[in-house]
C-alpha cells in the first residue's frame, strides 16, 4: 500500500499551485462575480486564462509532448484535477473537446487532424461541441436521424442535434449522421468535424430548469462539411464514438471527492448556522452521503492505481459514474431536509441561497447526461456481472 | 499511488479461500450450524489446524514470537475470506487476542501467550461485547481491563449458528501495561471485512442462480427489476471492499483519518451485506426462504456481525461527530 504521490509528481504540485496561485485574481474568487458578468464576457474570460494556463505548460497533462501536452504520470494528471478544484480555478471552456476529441484524434485521427485539431483547441482557438444526443436519441444513440448526403466533395448535413454543451459558444462540433440513407441502429454512421460558423448550422440556446444555459440545441439545416473531415472511416462511426467515450474513464473521482466535499463541508455550515446540525436525523443523512463521498474517494484511488499498472478497467467507468452522480445528487437533498420549508428561498438570515440553489438543481442532471443511472446500471448487470441481456 | 493487494495479499485470499472450498465447503459448515448452539466443539478439528498451519491466526504476530509479523490489511485479507464461506472458528478472537497482547503486553506476557496463539495451540476471545464469540473454548479473553483467564464460560443460543457464544464470568484479570485503545478499532475492521465478504458472496450466488432460473420462459436475470438491484449492490459492494482495505490500512499506518475510515468501513460494510443476503433471499424466490437452502447461513451471520462494535446507525452518529 502506497498512498503517495512521487517525488516528481509533488514537484509538478508545487510548479501549478504557485502559477495558479499568482494567476487567479483574487476578485474571482469574490462571491457574485462570476454572476455578476454576462454569459459572453465571463466565457471570454475563461478563455483567455485557460489559454494562458496551457501556454504556461499546464495543459494535456498526459499527452504526448509531441502534441503540445505534458508527457505526465496519471497521477499528475490527478493532482491537477484535484489542484484546480482547490484553486477555484475557473472550469475549462473546451471540456468535450480536451476530453473526448483530442485523445481520439491521437489514436486514429490523420496526421493533417492531429495538425489541425489539437493545437488550436489547446490555445482555445477552437472550442469544440459534441454531437450526439437528438431529440429522439437519448439513451438509445444508435436511433439517430440526422443525416448527411455525399455532394461532390462535400456532406450535406440536415437534422438537429441536443443537450449540446456550450451551443452557443461553438466553433467546431464532432457530429454523428447518418451517412448511409436508410442504414439502421449502429451502421451506416459517420463522425463529421462540422464548421459552426456556417449559415446551414444555427445554435440556440436551451434554458435549463436552473435558470441557466450550458447545453443548447444545434439545427443543421444543408450544412456543408468537406468529405475529409471525417474523424475515423466513413460509415464506421459507431466504432469512433465508441472509441471517444472510452476516454471517459480518465474522469478523476478524486477532483470530483474535492469538490463534492467542499459542498458537504458548505452544507455542515448551513446546517450548523440554523441549528440544525443537532438533529440526529439529519446528522445520519449527512454521515450517509459522507460515507458514499469517502468511498468515491477510495473508488479513485483504486483507479488511479489500475490505470498505473497498466491494467484495462472494461465497464468499470459505468460504476464510477453511479457513484459519483448518485452521490452528489443524495447531498443535495439532504441540503433540502437542512432547510425545511426555507428551501426555496433565495436568501436566508442573510445567507445567500442561490449559488446552493443551483448546484441542487444542477445536481438533478447529473443522473442524466453521460449516461443515465439506469443505462449504467443496464451495463453494470449485463457486461460485469454477466447477466443474460 | 498503489491502493490495491500485492499478489502475496491476494494469495493469502486465495488460500483460505481454495481450503475451504476443498475442506470446509458449506455442506460442513451446515453439518456445524445443525449441531445444538451450545456444542463447542463440532466438526471444526480439521480447520483450526490449517487456520494454525497456514498461518492465518500467526498473521499479525510477530516474526520474534512464530508469527509472520504482517499487518491489519492482511488480517483483514482473510477475515474477508473466511466471511465469504461463512466459516465458523474462534478465528477473529485469537487474532486480535494477540494483537492485544502485542500492542499492549509485557515482554512476559508476548513470550507467553503469542507463540501459542500463532499456531493454535492456545484459543483467544474478545471480550468487549456482553456474549463473546467463542468464549467458551477459548483459553484467554482480553477485557477493557486486560487478560481474563480462569473464567467459567455459559454458552449463548444465536440463530446465527456459524458462530458459537458465551457468557463468560469469573475468572481473573491480568492487566495488559500498554496502549491497546486501537484494538476496539481493529476488532470492528476485522468484522467489516467478513461483512464484505458475506456480502459479495451472497451476490455472486445469486447472479448465478438468476442466469439459470427461468419463469415466463427466460431467465430471472435478464429482468430489469433484478439486474438494476443487483448492479447496485455490486457498486455498493465494491464500495464497501475499498473502505474495508483502506480502514485496515489506516489503522495498521496511524493515518489521520483512521477513526473516519473505520466508521466508514463498518457502516457501508454492514449496510450492504444486510442487502445483500436479504437479496439473496429475495432472488432466490421462495427457495431461498428454506432451511435447506445456504442462503440463511449469509443472512443470519450478516445481521449480528452488523450489530457487532456498533450498528451502521452507531457509525454514521461517529461519522458526523467527526464532520460536522
Amino acid at each position: 500500500m502506497d498512498l503517495t504521490f512521487t517525488a516528481a509528481e509533488e514537484e509538478f504540485r508545487s510548479e501549478l499551485r504557485a502559477w495558479l496561485s499568482a494567476h487567479i485574481p483574487a476578485e474571482w474568487r469574490r462571491p457574485g462575480f462570476w454572476e455578476s458578468l454576462s454569459d459572453e464576457e465571463s466565457f471570454g474570460l475563461r478563455r483567455d486564462w485557460e489559454r494562458d494556463k496551457a501556454l504556461a505548460g499546464f495543459a494535456g497533462i498526459q499527452w504526448p509532448t509531441e502534441y503540445g501536452g505534458r508527457g505526465g504520470t496519471p497521477g499528475m494528471k490527478a493532482i491537477y484535477d484535484v489542484e484546480m478544484v482547490l484553486a477555484d480555478a475557473p472550469r475549462t471552456v473546451n471540456p468535450l473537446g480536451l476530453t473526448f476529441l483530442a485523445p481520439t484524434v491521437m489514436a486514429i485521427g490523420t496526421d493533417a487532424q492531429r495538425k489541425e485539431i489539437i493545437g488550436p483547441m489547446l490555445r482555445n482557438e477552437v472550442i469544440w461541441c459534441q454531437g450526439f444526443s437528438e431529440p429522439g436519441a437519448g439513451s438509445d444513440l444508435a436511433a439517430l436521424t440526422t443525416r448527411g448526403v455525399r455532394d461532390g466533395d462535400d456532406f450535406v448535413v440536415n437534422g438537429q442535434k441536443v443537450w449540446t454543451t456550450n451551443a452557443v459558444h461553438g466553433d467546431k462540433i464532432f457530429t454523428l449522421v447518418r451517412t448511409t440513407p436508410g442504414s439502421q441502429k449502429h451502421r451506416g454512421i459517420s463522425m463529421l468535424l462540422i464548421d459552426m460558423h456556417q449559415p446551414g448550422v444555427d445554435a440556440r440556446p436551451l434554458k435549463q430548469m436552473s435558470g441557466a444555459s450550458e447545453f443548447g440545441e444545434v439545427f443543421f439545416d444543408d450544412a456543408r462539411v468537406p468529405a475529409t473531415d471525417v474523424l475515423g472511416a466513413v460509415d464506421e462511426g459507431w466504432r469512433t464514438a465508441m472509441l471517444l467515450l472510452s476516454f471517459e474513464r480518465g474522469a478523476s473521482g478524486m477532483s470530483q471527492y474535492t469538490e463534492f466535499r467542499r459542498q458537504y463541508d458548505e452544507i455542515a455550515a448551513v446546517a450548523k448556522k440554523l441549528g440544525r446540525d443537532r438533529d440526529p436525523v439529519i446528522r445520519g443523512k449527512l454521515a450517509r452521503v459522507l460515507t458514499e463521498l469517502e468511498c468515491l474517494r477510495l473508488h479513485a484511488m483504486h483507479i488511479l492505481t489500475q490505470t498505473e499498472q497498466g491494467r484495462d478497467l472494461g465497464f468499470e467507468a459505468s460504476m464510477t459514474k453511479l457513484q459519483w452522480s448518485e452521490a452528489s445528487q443524495d447531498l443535495w437533498e439532504v441540503f433540502d431536509d437542512v432547510l425545511g420549508e426555507d428551501v426555496t428561498l433565495e436568501e436566508l438570515d442573510d445567507l445567500d441561497l442561490t449559488p446552493f440553489n443551483a448546484q441542487a438543481m444542477w445536481s438533478r442532471s447529473v443522473t442524466i447526461w453521460g449516461g443515465s443511472s439506469q443505462v449504467q446500471r443496464n451495463v453494470t448487470a449485463e457486461r460485469v456481472l454477466g447477466l443474460p441481456r | 499511488m498503489f491502493f490495491a493487494l500485492t499478489e502475496d495479499q491476494q494469495e493469502f485470499g486465495s488460500a483460505v479461500r481454495t481450503y475451504l472450498a476443498e475442506r470446509f465447503d458449506l455442506d460442513a459448515v451446515r453439518a456445524y450450524f445443525e449441531a445444538p448452539a451450545t456444542n463447542d466443539a463440532g466438526n471444526l478439528d480439521g480447520l483450526w489446524k490449517a487456520a494454525g498451519e497456514q498461518g492465518w491466526l500467526a498473521v499479525t504476530v510477530p516474526e520474534e514470537h512464530d508469527g509472520l509479523g504482517l499487518g491489519l490489511v492482511e488480517a483483514q485479507v482473510i477475515a474477508r475470506a473466511l466471511g465469504a464461506g461463512v466459516a465458523p472458528g474462534p478465528w477473529r478472537g485469537t487474532v486480535l487476542a494477540a494483537e492485544a497482547i502485542r500492542l499492549a503486553g509485557s515482554a512476559e506476557q508476548q513470550a507467553r501467550w503469542l507463540p501459542r496463539l500463532a499456531t493454535g495451540e492456545a484459543v483467544g476471545a474478545l471480550g468487549y461485547s456482553r456474549s463473546v464469540e467463542y468464549g467458551q473454548t477459548a483459553d484467554v479473553v482480553v477485557t477493557p481491563e486486560g487478560l481474563l483467564t480462569g473464567f467459567t464460560a455459559t454458552p449463548v443460543g444465536s440463530y446465527d449458528r456459524t458462530t458459537r457464544l458465551a457468557r463468560v464470568e469469573g475468572g481473573s484479570t491480568e492487566a495488559l501495561p500498554g496502549d491497546a485503545s486501537s484494538l476496539e478499532a481493529r476488532a470492528t475492521v476485522l468484522v467489516a471485512a467478513d461483512l464484505v465478504g458475506i456480502a459479495r458472496e451472497a451476490l455472486t450466488r445469486t447472479v448465478d442462480y438468476d442466469k439459470e432460473r427461468e419463469q415466463f420462459g427466460v431467465p430471472v436475470g435478464s429482468f430489469q427489476a433484478i439486474k438494476h438491484a443487483l448492479a447496485d449492490l455490486h457498486v455498493g459492494i465494491t464500495m464497501a471492499e475499498h473502505a474495508a482495505l483502506y480502514a485496515a490500512h489506516a489503522v495498521d499506518a496511524g493515518l489521520d483519518d483512521a477513526d473516519l475510515a473505520v466508521s466508514v468501513a463498518k457502516a457501508k460494510a454492514s449496510d450492504v451485506a444486510l442487502a445483500s443476503t436479504a437479496a439473496m433471499i429475495q432472488y432466490h424466490g421462495g427457495i431461498g426462504y428454506t432451511w435447506e437452502h445456504e442462503a440463511h447461513f449469509f443472512y443470519k451471520r450478516a445481521k449480528r456481525l452488523a450489530g457487532q462494535y456498533g450498528t451502521a446507525d452507531a457509525h454514521r452518529e461517529r461519522i458526523a461527530a467527526l464532520t460536522l
